[in-house]
């Protein structure tokens, strides 16, 4: 395997839009385990992706506003996926919705090898977007 | 076995009694009962032959007792062979047929469970090797498959049931150590300032639960150095850890 210049050729984008419930999370942490098997990560961090997706939106489910939809995309390139999903928030809901003091924080903390809160300019002007952005390499690192 | 036999001679009688009666004679269910017990201790020794592999015994000897019973009813002593050579195959077939059907919480075609197998031993093998969890292109190349069914295999072991025939817990290998590490998995969580709301649902997992998860989110174990902590494989750890982050989440809610 050789080493390419142009990465963008190496990167694919899958996204998937679902409502924000519980219903669809098995399907989309599916994808994300089959988009890590394809890329060829270790199993362990395979499951971690897994794990972390999960964690991921049902962390946002809990906070979106009623009959509103989750959006996730991931994007493959070599030796890493990056996750970004986003919901609208319900009202009354801050820009701190996404807690990073709680024990889901601290998993998806260990799970991805990076994780943040993404803030969103919602796409009508009433309601505003929240998001979780993580990163997850091909190959676990040994601590 | 016959009628000398010191431990159930004393039932042969009543096999030959038993398959005498016809379907709706009222003595048959109460004699059917003494037969039952009175050949529990076959079941049960059958059952344990099957035990470390990851079904609770309790559940193997219950599986055991339904096929004893199959072997009672279904039993011809006219035909001359002894009951011991009639009922020991039925009562290990509806163990075996307990593991392989009730083991897959859904249909698996054959091919992929024997994949799953081969797999499973590809991984550990690998992971000692390596040092590391392996990927799939490095389990197909052991293997000699094509990457795309590996892929198939691992996703058909996501369907496998959390107690399996090849994953059981090795109980006493590496507890010590374990302890060790979950003491120290502990004082992490002390800085950690909701130990309150953590600490009730922690204590409601069952210890190894508890320590797989407290090895991967306090111990910054990877799973594959938890399952050799642990004594299970990696993908045991993957199942348990996912099972464990869903209950703990649903208490959160509740």
């Amino acid at each position: 395997m050789s080493a390419s210049p142009d990465r963008a050729s190496h990167e694919s984008i899958v996204e998937i839009r679902t409502e924000a419930g519980p219903a669809m999370i098995p399907t989309i942490r599916a994808v994300a385990a089959d988009l890590a098997g394809r890329a060829d990560f270790d199993l362990d961090a395979i499951s971690d992706l897994r794990m972390a997706v999960d964690e991921t939106c049902a962390t946002l489910v809990s906070i979106a506003a009623p009959g509103s939809t989750l959006t996730c995309r991931f994007t493959v390139v070599p030796d890493m996926i990056e996750v970004e999903a986003a919901v609208t928030m319900a009202s009354g809901q801050g820009t701190d919705a996404v807690a990073t003091d709680t024990f889901g924080w601290r998993v998806l903390q260990t799970l991805a090898d990076n994780v943040g809160v993404l803030e969103l300019p919602g796409t009508d002007s009433a309601a505003t977007q929240v998001g979780i952005r993580l990163v997850k390499r091909a190959v676990t690192d040994q601590r | 076995m016959s009628e000398s036999d010191p431990e159930y001679g004393h039932l042969v009688p009543l096999l030959r009694e038993f398959a005498s009666l016809t379907d709706g004679d009222p003595r048959r269910d109460a004699l059917r009962d003494e037969i039952v017990t009175g050949f529990l201790p076959v079941a049960a020794h059958i059952a344990r032959r099957f035990a470390h592999r990851g079904e609770p015994l309790e559940d193997l000897v219950q599986v055991a007792t339904v096929g004893l019973i199959h072997a009672v009813d279904r039993f011809e002593p006219d035909r001359g062979s002894d009951f011991f050579s009639f009922a020991v195959p039925t009562i290990s077939g509806e163990v075996r047929r307990h593991f392989r059907d009730l083991g897959w919480s859904m249909r698996v075609p054959r091919r992929l469970k024997d994949m799953h197998v081969a797999i499973n031993t590809a991984v550990s093998e690998l992971a000692q090797q390596l040092g590391r969890a392996p990927r799939p292109s490095e389990i197909a190349q052991r293997l000699d498959l094509p990457v795309a069914e590996v892929l198939e295999g691992l996703e058909a072991a996501e369907a496998y049931r959390s107690s399996s025939l090849d994953e059981m817990l090795s109980s006493e290998q590496g507890s010590a150590t374990v302890g060790e590490l979950v003491g120290a998995a502990d004082a992490e969580l002390d800085r950690v300032e909701f130990r309150q709301v953590l600490q009730p649902l922690l204590d409601e997992l069952p210890p190894r639960e508890r320590t797989i998860l407290m090895l991967r989110f306090f111990g910054n174990l990877t799973q594959t150095q938890i399952g050799e902590q642990v004594g299970v494989s990696q993908m045991h750890v993957s199942r348990l850890l996912g099972q464990t982050l869903e209950r703990m989440r649903k208490q959160i809610e509740l």
